[in-house]
């Protein structure tokens, strides 16, 4: 759990950005010994301890922000914490010393940031604001990776990503495990965003600065009050976050492709990124053709559950070889697989599905509806809902949309609209 | 006057030995040089003898024993010479020897018929070598058919060629175990018979799954269907094994269906040990209920978008509530 969890799909990007040669190799020689010495002391080694066996299950970074002892880290870091404070602490250094235990202030799951109180006042801390970078600037990572230690990595900084559903920056260096949560920073020590995760071979990548800006003040409005149960919080955030994303899925406007005689949706948001397949096996007695798109971000709640995917998949398959009665026997069995997200038994429940075979306006179609319910976030469910279109004797398209961490109101909007836009041409 | 002599076994009274007695003398006792040699511990090594008489009559005489002779008539008394003549009967220490009339009139000969079959009560074609014969390759045909639909790699004929001899094989080596059964009980082997027993079953079943499917296709929302199809899979079950002991035992109809039926309640609770165990089990397997059929599209029962709304709604009712859990 230390690490912070590689969640973008590696995607090769050519010739990777190396430092440049020259001048530039110069100053840095000079430079990074200098922010290390300077900045090292605002960042801390943060670990969770499981109280009853004393041993630790997370350790990542975190770095002062005033002079009362707050501090930033990635919620993913105390993730354990928040779903069972009563077998967890969280300790500053190597908890060696009394008094280190933090307490959690405030959380933002969708962006992966927690804000945490110390209770000793720290020697130095960060002042957070506004920091105008120009892509190719310098940065300093600075954290514990692989719990060796702190370290400092230099890397460059690339601007915001596009195409992603909540912000992130992207930097070029090599970010590890246990550095999540550490600062990176400007030369001059303005904390530009707090490292979270890593896509390997350098592509790694950053929450904006702002949205620590925000979390920090919210705990500054008057009357703020963290959650009693921050599962609570966490739960009512996800929520919230959806309605963002989920509004402008699968309208009217979303685009479609065709596929063979039949018109799917395509790209349902600016968010998804799609493929295309079209497997060449020529001793099959049909063809098969794939197209599937894709949220790249999740929203991590716990090491093993994820929220905020969406997935569409569709699957064309046609044959001229096999005769009706055998073509619907392989038709069903494409349609039976299995493919919905894995769960874990304390995070949600079995799946419970129910199939019809209903009529758009297009076409009749086969329909299954799964839903599985989160146990400890209140409202949320997974949903998977599949379909086959019938009437044909020779094709048959089975398409899939797969929607994790929603509501169920949520799930049946986009199941109606979902359903209306698949058409036989 | 000539007499037959039968030696009765002291304990289960079957006849050991018969002898013909003409004029005598025959040794009795335990002893090997006698004419009849008695394994009876109660008798002497030299007991009796029997001999004619002056008259010619047959006798027999007492050589001095320590538990002498008990002839016929009431007590039982000890003697030391009795008259033998048909129907008599005399304890030698405790062997009964009985006399016969050689010449005593005997009932007719019991004709020879091969040992007679329990009659069957199934059908009477599954009697016949070519209803046997007929219904396992109807049955063998429907599986070879059936697993050739199921197929959809280019070349299917290894697949359909492999399934069905394998199938044919558990059903040869099924209705092997009910012949030996039967062999043992009623002494005839009926391996075609049970043969016929397992493929009628197995088309029976093939047109169970074949009505299920469709049924599955047409209606996928019925619970009733579910429950039918299990109650007619269960008493295919007890058709099977009362069609085999009709065929392996001399049990009465209403017997064998009860055996029929019990098979079925075994079937039935282990089922339900597993639903048990099942339903406490957790899984992130989702069941997408299929059995998708090439129908003609305008003839297809649908729902509207608006009613598989209705079924979400179900869906959450019947438990995503994760309050039900904690």
């Amino acid at each position: 759990m230390s690490a912070p969890s590689a969640r973008l799909p590696l995607i090769a990007l050519g010739a990777l950005l190396a430092g440049a040669p020259g001048l530039a190799a110069q100053e840095s020689v000079t430079v990074t010994p200098r922010v290390f010495r300077r900045y090292g002391e605002r960042v801390v080694r943060i670990q969770v301890v499981e109280s009853g066996s004393a041993a630790k299950v997370a350790v990542g970074s975190g770095f002062f922000i005033d002079d009362r002892g707050r501090l930033v880290t990635n919620y993913h870091v105390v993730a354990d914490l928040v779903h069972h404070p009563e077998r967890h602490r969280a300790e500053l250094g190597d908890g060696s010393t009394p008094g280190d235990t933090v307490a959690i202030l405030a959380i933002d799951v969708v962006h992966d940031l927690a804000i945490l109180q110390a209770a000793a006042r720290p020697r130095a801390h960060f002042t957070l604001g506004p920091a105008p970078v120009n892509q190719g600037d310098r940065l300093y990572a600075l954290g514990h990776p692989k719990d060796l230690g702190l370290s400092i990595v230099e890397g460059t900084y690339n601007g915001l990503l596009r195409h992603t559903l909540y912000p992130k920056l992207h930097f070029t260096g090599s970010l590890n495990p246990g550095m999540s949560g550490g600062p990176a920073i400007t030369s001059d020590g303005r904390v530009v965003g707090v490292n979270v995760s890593t896509a390997g071979n350098q592509v790694s990548f950053l929450v904006p600065v702002d949205r620590v800006i925000a979390l920090a003040a919210r705990l500054e409005t008057p009357g703020y009050a963290r959650a009693e149960n921050l599962l609570d919080e966490v739960a009512r955030q996800i929520t919230a976050y959806q309605d963002v994303y989920l509004d402008s899925l699968l309208t009217a406007s979303s685009k479609t492709v065709d596929l063979g005689p039949y018109r799917v949706v395509t790209e349902p948001a600016a968010f998804f990124r799609c493929w295309g397949d079209v497997p060449r096996e020529t001793d099959l007695p049909y063809e098969r053709a794939e197209h599937s798109c894709s949220t790249d971000d999740e929203v991590y709640i716990a090491e093993d559950q994820q929220s905020g995917v969406v997935e569409l998949t569709h699957e064309l398959i046609t044959t001229s070889a096999l005769n009706p009665l055998r073509f619907f026997a392989l038709y069903t069995s494409l349609y039976q697989r299995d493919n919905t997200p894995s769960g874990s038994e304390e995070h949600v429940t079995s799946w419970r599905c129910g199939t019809r075979n209903v009529r758009t306006e297009t076409t009749p179609l086969r329909a299954t509806l799964c839903l599985r319910a989160y146990r400890k976030l209140a409202g949320l469910y997974d949903g998977v809902v599949k379909v086959a279109v019938l009437g044909h004797r020779n094709s048959g398209l089975v398409s899939t949309l797969t929607l994790s961490g929603v509501t169920f109101q949520n799930i049946q909007r986009l199941t109606a609209r979902y359903l209306g836009q698949i058409a036989w041409r | 006057m000539a007499l037959i002599v039968e030696v009765l076994d002291p304990r289960t009274g079957e006849v050991r030995l018969r002898r013909r007695l003409d004029e005598g003398p025959v040794t009795l006792g335990r002893g090997y040089d006698n004419d009849i040699v008695l394994d009876d511990a109660y008798a002497d090594a030299r007991h009796a003898r029997i001999v004619s008489d002056e008259t010619g009559a047959l006798v027999i005489e007492d050589l001095g024993s320590v538990n002498a002779l008990v002839g016929p008539g009431p007590g039982g008394a000890r003697q030391t010479r009795v008259a033998v003549s048909p129907g008599v009967e005399v304890r030698v220490g405790r062997t009964r020897l009985r006399f016969r009339d050689p010449d005593a009139p005997l009932p007719a000969a019991l004709p020879d018929v091969p040992a007679s079959a329990p009659p069957t009560p199934l059908p009477r074609w599954v009697g016949t070598w070519w209803g046997q014969l007929g219904v396992t390759a109807l049955a063998t045909a429907a599986l070879a058919w059936v697993t050739w639909l199921g197929s959809y790699t280019a070349s299917p004929g290894s697949e359909v060629a492999g399934t069905t001899l394998g199938i044919l094989l558990i059903a040869a080596t099924w209705a092997g175990i009910w012949a030996v059964a039967s062999r043992i009980v009623v002494q005839r082997f009926r391996f075609f018979g049970h043969l016929a027993v397992v493929s009628t079953i197995t088309l029976a079943g093939f047109a169970l799954v074949a009505v299920d499917e469709w049924a599955t296709f047409l209606f996928p929302d019925g619970a009733w269907k579910n429950f039918l199809a299990g109650v007619a899979g269960l008493l295919l079950i007890a058709a099977l094994v009362a069609g085999h002991l009709a065929l392996s035992s001399t049990m009465s109809r209403r017997r064998r269906w009860t055996a029929g039926l019990a098979t079925c309640a075994v079937v039935l609770a282990i089922g339900a040990v597993f639903t048990l165990v099942e339903d406490r089990s957790f899984s992130d397997v989702a069941a997408f209920s299929a059995n998708l059929k090439p129908f003609p599209a305008r003839w297809l029962p649908t729902a509207t978008v608006e009613e598989f709304g209705q079924v979400e709604g179900d869906l959450k009712t019947q438990g995503g509530c994760p309050a039900d859990d904690d």
